[in-house]
C-alpha cells in the first residue's frame, strides 16, 4: 500500500518504535437525507508504544468518530469509506468482521468510552461484568483475570475487593472512570483509547484520573490515545497532540512545541480561548462563531475559513493538505507559517516527566 | 445587596442498614454579595456548593442563619411575601441540555416569564416581543433564534438562551452553578465573558459556583473567592489573593489539580499530590480536612479551627491551624513570546 502522508518521524519521535496503530487516509461518512456527509476526512495518525497522543477538538469535530473507527465500531448510519487502521499484530481493523473483530476489541484495543461513568451495567456488580468480559473473550483462566483486575484496581488506588463486589451506584464518578480503565486493560490490550476521560469529574478527581492514566501508560508501555475538548487535559499528559476541526486533522506535532507555538490559526484560537490560571484573564479571547456540524460544514475549501482571521481567497477554493512544515510538525493551512515560528521551532526541553506533584 | 449569615443546612437520611446518618451540606456560611459584585464558591463535588446555590434561589430551605435581601430577612417572611425577593435572584443551571423544554421554541421559552413579568410592569404584548429580541441580542444571539427549538442549538447557544431566560424577570443577581462545565472549552469563554459583561453593563451581581478555579478567576475578578469544604468555608479573600497566595492546604490541593499547559506554563514547585476521594459523612471533631490533609498534625484532629484573618491581610481569612504559603499555581513558562 502506498503511504498517502509523509512518514511521521518528527524530532520528538526520532528512532521511536514502530507505530502500534497506523491510521491512514481514513474517511468516515454519515448517510443522511442531505447525502453522504464526511465526519472524518482523510485523517492519518500514528499511535506509538510509550507515547500518549492527545486528540483535541470541539463537539462535532469528528474526534470521537475517529476514535471509534479504531474499533471499527462507527455506529450506523456512519461507515468507513476509505483508508485503513493497521493495528500491530492484528492487521487492518476496518476489514475485520464478526468474531475476529469482536475478539480484537478489548484484547488488542482497550477502549474507555465517553461518559464511561455511566456505561457500567447498573444491575450487575463490577465483578460479574468482569467475568462476562472474560467469558465473551473466551478467557480460560477466569481466576487469573480477576487477579489481574485486582492488581490493576490496587494500582489505581481502589480497594479491589470492595470495588468488584459493588454496583455502579455505590461508586463515585472518579471510581467508575477508573473501573472503565481497569476493564479496558484487563485483557492486556496494548493500545488504550480514552474518550473524554475526565468530563463530568471535578478538578481533584480529574487530576487523580490523569495521574493514573499516565502511570498505567508508562508501566504497561501502552500506545495511548486521549480524546478530549479540553486543551488543559491533554497538555497535562500528552506527548503529541493532534488538533481536529471539521473532520480534519489540522495540526499535529509534539505537545509542548505545539502549545508553545501553535501554527494553525484554529489551534492558536483554541489555546487563546482557554481560561487559564496564569496571566491576565482579560487577554483570553473567545472563539468567534460556532463549530460546524455535518450539515453546515464547508463542502469545498478550508473547513475553518469562516472563523479564521487569516482567511484568503484561496481558502474558498481548495482544502489545504496536512503537510510537514518543519521537522516533526504538520499543519493544514494555506497561510504561510510565521517566520518567527519556523525559526523558533527547535525541540524544547521536555517537561513531561513531572507527574502532578512529583509523587514520591 | 444579598447577605448570608451563618447559613446552615443539614440533611438527615436513613439508610436501610446504616441507621441515621447526617450530612452537613452547609455549616455556617457567611458572605455579602454587593450590587454589581461577584462572589465565587469553589470546591469539589459533594462540598455543599450546589446546596448553597439552591438556598439562595429559594429552591431549598435552610435550618439556621439569615438570608437578607436589601436588609429584609427572608426566613422571617411567609412564602408568599418571600417570592418577589427570590424573583430578583435567578439561577443559571449547569446543564443547558436539560434546562430547556424541548417541546417549546425559544420564543415561548422567553415569552412565558416575560408575560408573568408584564403583570407587574404592565408591558404590552408588542413590548414583550421586543424585549425578547432585545434579550437575545444582549446574550449574543440573533433574533432568528426565537423560532428555534433547543435541539437546533449548540450547547453554547442553549446556555445563552438560559441566561436570556433568567434575564426576562430583571434580576439583580445571577447564581451560576457550574454554568460552563457542560460546554465545550472553546465556547466557555464566550459564556463567561457574557456574564462578566452583564455584571459590568447592567450591574447584575454574580454568585459563581464551580470546581474550576480558572473560570472562577476569570469571572470573579475584583470579587471575593470562598473555598468551601464539606459545608464549611475554609479560606476566603479577594479572588486574586486566594489564587496567587493560598494558605490552606485544601485550597492548595484544588489549585494543584488545575492542568498545566505544558510548554506555556511551568507547574508550581510545591504542587501537591492528588487527593484520595472525599467522604462527606466521616465524622470528626477536628479539622474537616485533616483526614485528607498531607500536613495534618495531632492537633488538627482535636479541634476545628474557625476562620481567622491573616495578620498581614484582614480580608484574607483561613481555617487552618498551620497556614503556610506554598507555590502550587503554575507560572508562565520562561521564554514565551
Amino acid at each position: 500500500m502506498t503511504d498517502p502522508t509523509p512518514h511521521h518521524d518528527g524530532a520528538a519521535t526520532a528512532g521511536a518504535r514502530p507505530a502500534e496503530v497506523e491510521i491512514r487516509d481514513l474517511t468516515v461518512v454519515y448517510r443522511t437525507e442531505h447525502g453522504d456527509l464526511p465526519a472524518v476526512s482523510h485523517a492519518s495518525l500514528d499511535l506509538r508504544a510509550g507515547e500518549i497522543t492527545g486528540l483535541v477538538g470541539e463537539s462535532g469535530s469528528g474526534k470521537s468518530t475517529l476514535a471509534l473507527s479504531l474499533l471499527n465500531a462507527v455506529p450506523a448510519p456512519g461507515r468507513i469509506t476509505t483508508g485503513s487502521v493497521e493495528v500491530a499484530g492484528v492487521g487492518d481493523v476496518t476489514r475485520l468482521t464478526g468474531r475476529r473483530l469482536r475478539r480484537t476489541r478489548g484484547s488488542a484495543l482497550g477502549y474507555v468510552f465517553q461518559a464511561s461513568q455511566n456505561s457500567l451495567n447498573p444491575l450487575k456488580t463490577v465483578g460479574k461484568q468482569l467475568l462476562d468480559l472474560g467469558r465473551s473473550h473466551e478467557v480460560e483462566d477466569l481466576r487469573g483475570l480477576v487477579r489481574r483486575a485486582g492488581d490493576l484496581c490496587e494500582r489505581m488506588g481502589l480497594d479491589a475487593d470492595r470495588v468488584l463486589d459493588s454496583y455502579q451506584h455505590e461508586l463515585s464518578g472518579g471510581m467508575r472512570q477508573r473501573i472503565g480503565i481497569v476493564l479496558a486493560l484487563v485483557l492486556n490490550a496494548e493500545v488504550l483509547v480514552l474518550d473524554e476521560p475526565t468530563t463530568a469529574l471535578d478538578m481533584i478527581s480529574q487530576a487523580a484520573v490523569l495521574d493514573i492514566v499516565r502511570s498505567v501508560h508508562r508501566e504497561n508501555g501502552l500506545a495511548t490515545l486521549v480524546v478530549t475538548h479540553d486543551m488543559g487535559v491533554v497538555s497535562e499528559i500528552a506527548d503529541r497532540l493532534a488538533v481536529m476541526y471539521g473532520g480534519r486533522i489540522v495540526e499535529h506535532g509534539p505537545a509542548g512545541e505545539l502549545l508553545r507555538r501553535p501554527s494553525h490559526p484554529y489551534t492558536r484560537a483554541l489555546i487563546g480561548a482557554t481560561a487559564r490560571i496564569v496571566g491576565d484573564p482579560g487577554l483570553a479571547r473567545a472563539l468567534p462563531g460556532q463549530p460546524p456540524d455535518l450539515t453546515t460544514l464547508a463542502r469545498r475549501g478550508c473547513v475553518f475559513r469562516d472563523r479564521c482571521p487569516l482567511a484568503m481567497p484561496v481558502c474558498e477554493e481548495s482544502d489545504p493538505a496536512l503537510s510537514e512544515w518543519t521537522p516533526g510538525r504538520f499543519r493544514a493551512c494555506h497561510a504561510e507559517p510565521a517566520p518567527a515560528d519556523r525559526a523558533a521551532a527547535v525541540p524544547a526541553p521536555r517537561t513531561q516527566d513531572d507527574p502532578i506533584g512529583g509523587r514520591p | 445587596m444579598i447577605e448570608a449569615r451563618n447559613i446552615t443546612r443539614t440533611y438527615t437520611g436513613r439508610g436501610a442498614f446504616t441507621g441515621t446518618r447526617t450530612v452537613h451540606a452547609l455549616r455556617g456560611v457567611d458572605f455579602t454579595l454587593p450590587r454589581g459584585g461577584a462572589v465565587s464558591f469553589i470546591g469539589e463535588s459533594g462540598c455543599g456548593k450546589t446546596t448553597l446555590g439552591k438556598v439562595l434561589t429559594g429552591l431549598e430551605t435552610f435550618d439556621e442563619g439569615e438570608l437578607l435581601v436589601d436588609g429584609t430577612d427572608l426566613a422571617k417572611l411567609s412564602a408568599r411575601r418571600r417570592a418577589p425577593y427570590f424573583r430578583r435572584i435567578q439561577m443559571i443551571h449547569q446543564d443547558p441540555y436539560s434546562a430547556l423544554n424541548p417541546t417549546r421554541d425559544v420564543g415561548q421559552i422567553l415569552g412565558d416569564p416575560l408575560r408573568m413579568r408584564a403583570r407587574e410592569t404592565g408591558a404590552t404584548r408588542a413590548q414583550q416581543r421586543e424585549r425578547a429580541a432585545e434579550l437575545l441580542e444582549l446574550v449574543g444571539l440573533r433574533p432568528a433564534v426565537l423560532a428555534k427549538y433547543p435541539h437546533q442549538l449548540s450547547g453554547g447557544q442553549r446556555q445563552r438562551v438560559v441566561v436570556a431566560r433568567a434575564l426576562t424577570v430583571d434580576p439583580e443577581a445571577l447564581v451560576a452553578d457550574e454554568s460552563v462545565s457542560m460546554i465545550d472549552v472553546s465556547m466557555r469563554l464566550g459564556i463567561l465573558s457574557l456574564l462578566r459583561d452583564l455584571r459590568e453593563r447592567l450591574g447584575i451581581s454574580l454568585l459563581f459556583i464551580t470546581h474550576d478555579v480558572a473560570t472562577a478567576r476569570y469571572l470573579g475578578e475584583g470579587g471575593e473567592l470562598h473555598v468551601i469544604y464539606r459545608g464549611q468555608v475554609i479560606e476566603r479573600g479577594p479572588t486574586d489573593t486566594v489564587v496567587q497566595r493560598p494558605v490552606h492546604p485544601y485550597t492548595q490541593c484544588l489549585l494543584s489539580a488545575i492542568p498545566v499547559l505544558r510548554g506555556l506554563e511551568e507547574p508550581g514547585p510545591d504542587r501537591l499530590v492528588p487527593l484520595a476521594a472525599l467522604d462527606e459523612r466521616a465524622a470528626t471533631p477536628g479539622c474537616l480536612f485533616a483526614p485528607r490533609c498531607p500536613f495534618a498534625t495531632a492537633e488538627c484532629a482535636a479541634g476545628r479551627p474557625a476562620l481567622t484573618a491573616l495578620p498581614a491581610d484582614d480580608a484574607h481569612r483561613h481555617a487552618c491551624l498551620h497556614p503556610r504559603a506554598r507555590r502550587v499555581v503554575a507560572t508562565e513558562a520562561a521564554a514565551v513570546r
